[in-house]
């Protein structure tokens, strides 16, 4: 990386890390319990699993645009940053599905049900899996790209359905993150609590993002320099 | 207000929660210090654990292609020092 680059990487790390220490802090000392429907106590775990939802959609959207881009015209930078939005998917979504059935035992009195929008996640998230089982046992060929690209946008498309889902079949899943609901936020320090941990996702997020794909890049240049080698003689194939 | 387990019986999105229900049949016997301790601790596990492979990683292919691009400059030099 340039000098710039990597000062522009720093100040990413350094805000990340402060939102985090500020959204831990703001969570555990200032933001109040929840009522008892909610989960009481458990309910904080709300402030990091919504976020780290919305984090699997940004790193989702990020893969989908990146494999379009790269269908439309391949690049190793395209690639890797399509592969980096997967293998971050799958971070988040599975903070997200660990930290939901632990909130849903106290809220909800079970760990799992088979709510349309979990259902709906679940499948997403099993979608980004089957990217990076792909790219990681399947070689980084042409064609294995190119089918990875392609789940990669047609996974997406399951995005909206997890939102819809919930308005169209229903669901346990409360209305808690608009104005007409309030299961979550009826205190002004619980909207600011989310709100802090939407921008601490997306930070990180933001940063998970940029150091995959630099990896990706990585392997990539690994891969042309290995073809130099065996086509000089180097090495042996 | 839905409150039932079987997804068969809560397809009216217009009766959609604004509260957490229980769902019938669910025992609330664990703590909820005990699961949001648990909750943070899987969470910030999945993140540094997926930090630290990201890491290790990194480095291994950076040191191979240090490794790779000595070889071939030194072979190119060779090369040229042959021609």
């Amino acid at each position: 990386m340039t000098r710039p680059t990597d000062r522009l990487f720093y100040a990413l790390l350094a805000a990340t890390a402060a939102s985090f220490v500020y959204l831990i802090c703001y969570v555990f000392l200032v933001t109040p319990v929840a009522q008892l429907q909610a989960g009481g106590l458990a309910q904080k775990i709300f402030y990091f699993h919504v976020p780290s939802a919305y984090a699997m959609y940004l790193c989702g959207g990020v893969c989908c645009v990146a494999s379009g881009l790269y269908l439309y015209s391949p690049s190793d930078a395209r690639d890797a940053v399509a592969r980096a939005g997967a293998e971050c998917a799958v971070l988040f979504g599975s903070m997200m599905l660990t930290s939901g059935p632990l909130w849903a035992k106290k809220a909800w009195g079970v760990y799992w049900t088979w709510d349309p929008q979990l259902t709906t996640l679940l499948l997403s998230v099993l979608v980004y899996v089957s990217i990076v089982v792909l790219r990681t046992f399947a070689g980084n060929g042409e064609a294995e790209r190119k089918f990875a690209s392609a789940l990669g946008v047609l996974g997406t498309v399951n995005l909206p359905v997890i939102h819809y889902s919930v308005l169209k079949w229903g669901g346990n899943h409360p209305i808690v993150v608009t104005r007409s609901g309030g299961g979550g936020l009826h205190h002004a320090a619980m909207t600011h609590a989310l709100l802090t941990g939407f921008l601490a996702m997306t930070l990180l997020a933001g940063l998970l993002l940029w150091s995959r794909a630099r990896l990706a890049l990585s392997v990539s240049r690994v891969e042309h320099l290995e073809e130099q080698a065996i086509a000089t003689g180097l090495i042996d194939y | 207000m839905q409150s039932q387990t079987n997804p068969g019986t809560t397809a009216d999105p217009s009766s959609r929660s604004t509260e957490f229900v229980p769902v019938q049949g669910g025992g609330e016997t664990t703590s909820a210090a005990n699961l949001l301790i648990t909750a943070y601790v899987v969470m910030w596990a999945l993140l540094l654990g997926f930090v630290f492979v990201s890491w290790r990683r990194q480095g291994r292919v950076e040191t191979r292609i240090s490794e790779l691009e000595k070889a071939l400059t030194a072979s190119g030099s060779k090369a040229s020092a042959r021609d």
